[in-house]
Formats: C-alpha cells, structure tokens, sequence
C-alpha cells in the first residue's frame, strides 16, 4: 500500500510498500454464489463473547468478540464539555479507529471516511437510549478500537451493543440497552451476520438495531438492492435476533456490573 | 486532615468503611504525594506490591488473522496488542539488501483520559522512538534476512502495537509485545522474476519464521524522593516519579543491551546499580 507522503510525527518506512501477491489463487474450496453457507445455517449469528469493565482507566469498558471480529469500547465521562457554548442537553462523540493491522490489507494509520461512517452509524444506534437531557453541559465519549474486522456491517453491530453494554458499565442512564444484527441478502435468502466475503458477494445488506425492552428500533441501515418484502423478512428475523441477544448481554451484565 | 471534612459533608450515609474507602479515594486525589509517601513508608505500595515487586506478565499470541503475527500482552492492567504486517518494497539504493522494521506505538484517547484523539501524542512519539532504539540497538532482526533479491524487492515489517489500557510502563509492555509479535510472525515464501519484475509469493510452500537475533528484554524503575526505587511503576506512581530509569538487556545470557534515564541524575542512593541488579534478577524470572 501506497503510503501518502512522510508523517514526521511516526516512525516511517519506506515511500512505497505494497501488499504481497500470490501467484497461485487460494488453494481451499472457495465459496460460490448460489451454494449453501458454509459453516451456519442462514439465520445463526457468529458466538458473541462480552466482557464489560476490561478497562479500568475508563468510566466504563467493553469487550466484545463475533467470530474474528474484535472490538474493544471505552467511555469517558459524563465530563465537562470544553470549549463550547451552553447545551442544556449533553452532547454524545463517538469516534472508532481501525488498528493498522485489523484489515486484510494494511491501514495507515490515518483517519479515513470509512472510520467515520462506522462512527456515525454507532451513533445513531445508540443515541436515542442514552438519556441526554439529565447531562446538561457534559459531553459523553465513546471511543472504539477495532482489533480485527471481519465485515462492516459486524463491525457498526458489534459496536453498537458494545458501546450500549459500556454505557450501562459507566453507571449513565439509558432507556434500555441497545442489540443490533447485520444481515445480508444472499441469493434468495437472509443471511445473519454475514463475514466480509459474504457480504462482498451479496445484493444488499442491513443492519438493525433496536432497544428491544421497549420494543422499538433505534437505527436501520440498508445497502444495495434489496426488495421490500425482503426488506420486511429481514426486518423481522433481525428483531427476534436481537431479543435473544438482548437477554444474553442484560444476563452478562447483571453478572459483572456492580451497582454501587 | 482537611479532607476528612470534605469527605463526611459528602456522604452523610453509608457504612463506616465505605466511608473510610471514599476517604481514602478523596486523600488519594487531592495530595497524591502525600499519599504514595504514607504508603512507601511502611514499606508497600497503593497496589499492595512490595517495592521491587512486578506486576503479573501474561502474553497470548497468534490471536489475530489478519495480521502475520500478533500478541496481546497485559503487564497488569496495562494491555497493548501488536500485530505485524508484512508488505514488500524496493530497497533504498545505498542499502539494496536491507529490509525494512517499522515499529509505532498508538496511545489512542481510549486507553486512559490523559491522551487526546488526533495525531500521536508526544507520549506516543516518544515512546515509538524509543522502541525502534530498542529493537535496532539489540539486533533483534537482522535486516539482511529480510531481503526478497538484492536491489530490487525485500519485505517491510510493519510493527504495529496500540495501546488499550494505560496503566504505567507503557514501553516494557509494548518492548514484550512486538518482541513476542514479531517472534509470532511467519511470512509467505517470496520469488522476485527477473523478467516480469515481479515479486510474488506463493501458497504452497509452507510460510517462514523471521530470523531473529538477540531478543531485547527491558524493565523500567522509577525513583521517588530520590531513594525509593519502584520497579514496574503504574500509572498513579509514574507523573510523581523524579527520574525513570529502562534497563535493556539481552533475553539469553543477561548481557546489558541499554540503560537509559529521564529525569533528574541526583539519585543519592546506587539507584542504577540497584535497577540493572533487579532488572537481571527479573529478566530470569520472565524466562521461566
């Protein structure tokens, strides 16, 4: 990978590097369009592995693992907001960094429009749980490192409930915890969860996230073609995925997060 | 103590020791050095370490598939992760068979409220030259064994390493971690074709570890009030440290690499003595 121009502030390499190229294609059985999911049926998820509180220098932390997805969450404040006017609501950030080796290809180690997308998508998953107006002037952030990426709409999933169970971790009200699932339309069928190379190859992909506690959905994003009545199976496998979920995370936190 | 005041107007409820635990935490903010020294005083530190004492070291590798070689180490709750990259280049033209080792260090905003978000901290830059002296001043990869064809293709490493939690000692942690990543690493067999000048690898043959050299252990010390000297310092200890000491030696046979010291030179004690003789005594025990 090209890196763009000498960054006097890091160590640098050479001008010019480019990711190894292999003469002879991936010798494993590759996966086609129109064959069966290898590995998990349409509508299993990746197994989620959680730990909140993992960073003690933090308000409040998560730790969350799909698959080879994994992403780590923490969240300072609510503090003072810093050179801004008065806002008697709180003000939410939420900024995500890729690691350099988190992706197939190496990332520099530069702010790209990907990290903001993802950012903003967590976002507005998240925004309407958290109870702003009990935090005037405070600023709420959140920040997330992607370790390793298997997918984007695992990465905006996997941040979002993170982000939501280290809310709950940092002790900030919220009106119910947020569970999100990406799915992808493969052929005919809803594929949930989908990895990078499913997704690359489907028509259209989805994520939804919602506060099934209250039965409501906070964000939907979609992408691609995708019809609406598939728009509405997908719709509804996404939620009852999340209602499962949703009982799992309030079932770790109950476990780990002390009230004090 | 003023504070006590302060703490009872706070809680007017509560148990006797969670009062007694806020007291605490209220001494520990608002006369931080006063509060190491009580402890030191009698011999321990905050954490309950003794005052030559090393946090528990543990070291997971290979976790990560996207890299070519990858560890999480966590020296107590300092945890950093480091994957390597592999990417192949041209040779600068005065040094034709010479790969390249690219260490940097990201202490990003996430790891403790006292870094920014944006470009790296002076921490960071600090600490990532500080690092690629390490690496290269031990040998720790010869750059020669990089080399793909001389003149024309070699691999660049690109090391990687971001911090996750910043709880002190930062550059120990990290120094464990591209050492064990790098040790982790296996590359693909490359073949540069002279007539397509080509570089490319292949699948089949099985991928390669790197040729490592002298592996560089290091341990940092603190020195506080100018006598005490606190091995393995946390986060709470290391802004109220006088001097830091990083002793850097050779994982095998226990031969100095570097000793380096920031801060102020008054120790009046043999502080650097005391540290490259405890430095040994740790260095066998991480072996083991």
């Amino acid at each position: 990978m090209a890196q763009s121009g000498f960054d006097r502030r890091r160590i640098n390499g050479p001008e010019e590097s480019f990711a190894p190229l292999y003469e002879d294609e991936e010798a494993q059985d590759q996966w086609k369009v129109g064959r069966l999911r290898l590995g998990r049926n349409p509508d299993n998820i990746r197994p989620i592995f959680l730990q909140p509180g993992l960073i003690d220098q933090a308000n409040g932390s998560a730790y969350i693992e799909t698959g080879n997805t994994k992403i780590a969450c923490a969240i300072y404040g609510p503090r003072q907001s810093k050179n801004v006017a008065f806002h008697d609501k709180g003000r939410l950030n939420v900024e995500l960094k890729f690691t350099p080796f988190s992706c197939p290809k190496r990332r520099a180690p530069i702010r790209d429009a990907e990290d903001r997308s993802i950012a903003m998508a967590i976002h507005q998953a998240i925004l309407p749980s958290v109870r702003l107006e009990t935090l005037p002037k405070a600023t709420i952030d959140i920040f997330i490192t992607v370790i390793e990426a298997d997918g984007i709409e695992g990465c905006i999933a996997s941040g979002s409930i993170a982000a939501s169970a280290a809310l709950i971790d940092a002790g900030i009200e919220v009106f119910g915890l947020v569970a999100s699932t990406s799915a992808a339309i493969v052929g005919d069928d809803v594929w949930l969860d989908p990895t990078h190379e499913e997704a690359s190859n489907s028509k259209g992909t989805f994520v939804l996230s919602c506060m099934p506690a209250l039965g409501t959905l906070t964000s939907l994003w979609q992408n691609g073609v995708i019809t609406p009545t598939e728009l509405i199976t997908c719709m509804d496998t996404c939620e009852k995925q999340c209602a499962e979920m949703h009982a799992v995370v309030a079932q770790t936190l109950r476990e780990t997060v002390t009230v004090s | 103590m003023s504070t006590t005041a302060v703490a009872e107007a706070a809680t007017p409820g509560g148990s006797k020791e969670e009062q007694e635990a806020l007291q605490a935490s209220i001494f520990q903010r608002l006369h931080p050095r006063a509060y190491l020294e009580r402890f030191l005083a009698e011999g321990f530190r905050p954490d309950g370490r003794a005052l030559d004492a090393w946090r528990e070291v543990s070291v997971n590798t290979g976790s990560i598939s996207t890299a070519d070689g990858s560890a999480l180490v966590r020296l107590g709750n300092t945890t950093v992760v480091c994957g390597v990259k592999a990417e192949i280049a041209e040779p600068e033209l005065d040094a034709g068979a010479r790969g390249f080792l690219v260490p940097n260090l990201d202490l990003p905003a996430m790891c403790s409220p006292r870094f920014k978000p944006g470009p790296p901290s002076e921490d960071a830059q600090v600490l990532s030259d500080r690092l690629t002296e390490a690496l290269t001043s031990s040998g720790v990869l010869p750059l020669e064994s990089l080399c793909i064809h001389p003149g024309k293709a070699v691999w660049v490493l690109y090391v990687d390493a971001t911090c996750i939690n910043y709880d002190g000692n930062a550059f120990d942690a990290t120094l464990l971690a591209m050492v064990a990543a790098l040790k982790n690493t296996r590359l693909p067999v490359a073949t540069y074709d002279e007539t397509t000048r080509r570089t490319t690898c292949s699948r089949k043959e099985p991928r390669r570890p790197l040729e490592l050299g002298r592996i560089p252990v290091s341990a940092s010390f603190g020195i506080f009030d100018s006598n005490q000297v606190l091995a393995d310092p946390t986060a709470f200890e290391e802004p109220l440290l006088d001097t830091t000491i990083s002793v850097l030696l050779n994982e095998g046979s226990g031969e100095l690499i570097s000793v380096s010291q920031f801060g102020l030179g008054s120790a009046s004690c043999d502080a650097l003595g005391v540290c490259i003789a405890q430095a040994r005594a740790q260095g066998k025990r991480a072996r083991i």
